[in-house]
């Protein structure tokens, strides 16, 4: 795989909690691809997992929209996006936890496990997770 | 997509059960682990111990139902133990600090040793 420009992947999947593990998946593989050890896919895997389950559990049932899972692939770094047309976090309580009322879990694993981390939220377009794990750290 | 988990329980002795989770616990299955250790607990039992040897992969909708049974049993005077949990999922744990809220055991064995004292 090319690591000399920065490349996407964009995976679209439904809105269904058993699509999860297509993207979960989907990420692991690709991280093996980019050389992350087996800890680093695993984290990703996970990172991508709960931001994908944020956006089926959390997003008002009458939101038909897809998730959109955009890997890009830089040399230095992986970055995740996970989007979806919801309404997004409340930014204002989003310090440790996933104010969307899951009990605040699946944030806390996203921010610890990757490296850097936004939430962007707008109200017309949805939200935006951004998951960012550079290549040559362990 | 196929149902990469498999769910199974047994009864150890006269009062205490032990659920079985077996490949992947996601937003996908939770509920159904969620159900079947409920059930367990309505059928008179004062220990329960979750086997998590076979299980690749847990998230916080997993985690969360996990918690569900932790407050349900610390209500009724129950004993929940978490044993055998890889190291993949011990992690999961460890970053939400929930290690310090279960019982955690290295096997069942040892977890059920634990409930028998």
């Amino acid at each position: 795989m090319s690591t000399v420009a920065t490349s996407q992947i964009e995976l679209r999947i439904p809105r269904k909690p058993e699509f999860v593990k297509l993207a979960r998946c989907t990420a692991w593989t690709l991280a093996a691809q980019l050389d992350f050890v087996v800890s680093q896919a695993d984290d990703i895997r996970l990172a991508v997992g709960e931001a994908c389950t944020n956006a089926v559990e959390h997003v008002p049932a009458q939101v038909s929209e897809d998730i959109i899972v955009r890997f890009s692939v830089g040399p230095e770094k992986l970055v995740v996006e996970v989007l979806d047309n919801g309404p997004g976090f409340d930014v204002h309580r989003a310090g440790e936890c996933d104010c969307r009322e899951t009990g605040g879990l699946g944030l806390v694993i996203i921010r610890s496990i990757m490296d850097e981390v936004e939430v962007i939220c707008d109200p017309n377009t949805g939200t935006c997770v951004r998951m960012t794990k550079f290549r040559n750290r362990q | 997509m196929g149902n990469s988990l498999q769910i199974s329980s047994r009864r150890e002795g006269n009062d205490s059960a032990v659920l079985s989770l077996q490949g992947e616990v996601d937003v996908s299955n939770s509920e159904l682990v969620r159900n079947e250790a409920n059930s367990l607990l309505a059928d008179d039992i004062k220990r329960l111990v979750v086997d998590l040897s076979a299980t690749e992969y847990l998230d916080s909708a997993g985690l969360g139902v996990l918690v569900g049974l932790l407050k349900r049993v610390s209500e009724s005077d129950l004993t929940l133990i978490i044993a055998g949990a890889r190291p993949q999922v011990r992690r999961v744990f460890e970053i939400t600090k929930l290690n310090r809220v279960f019982t955690m055991r290295d096997d069942v064995a040892s977890a059920l040793r634990e409930v028998a004292r």
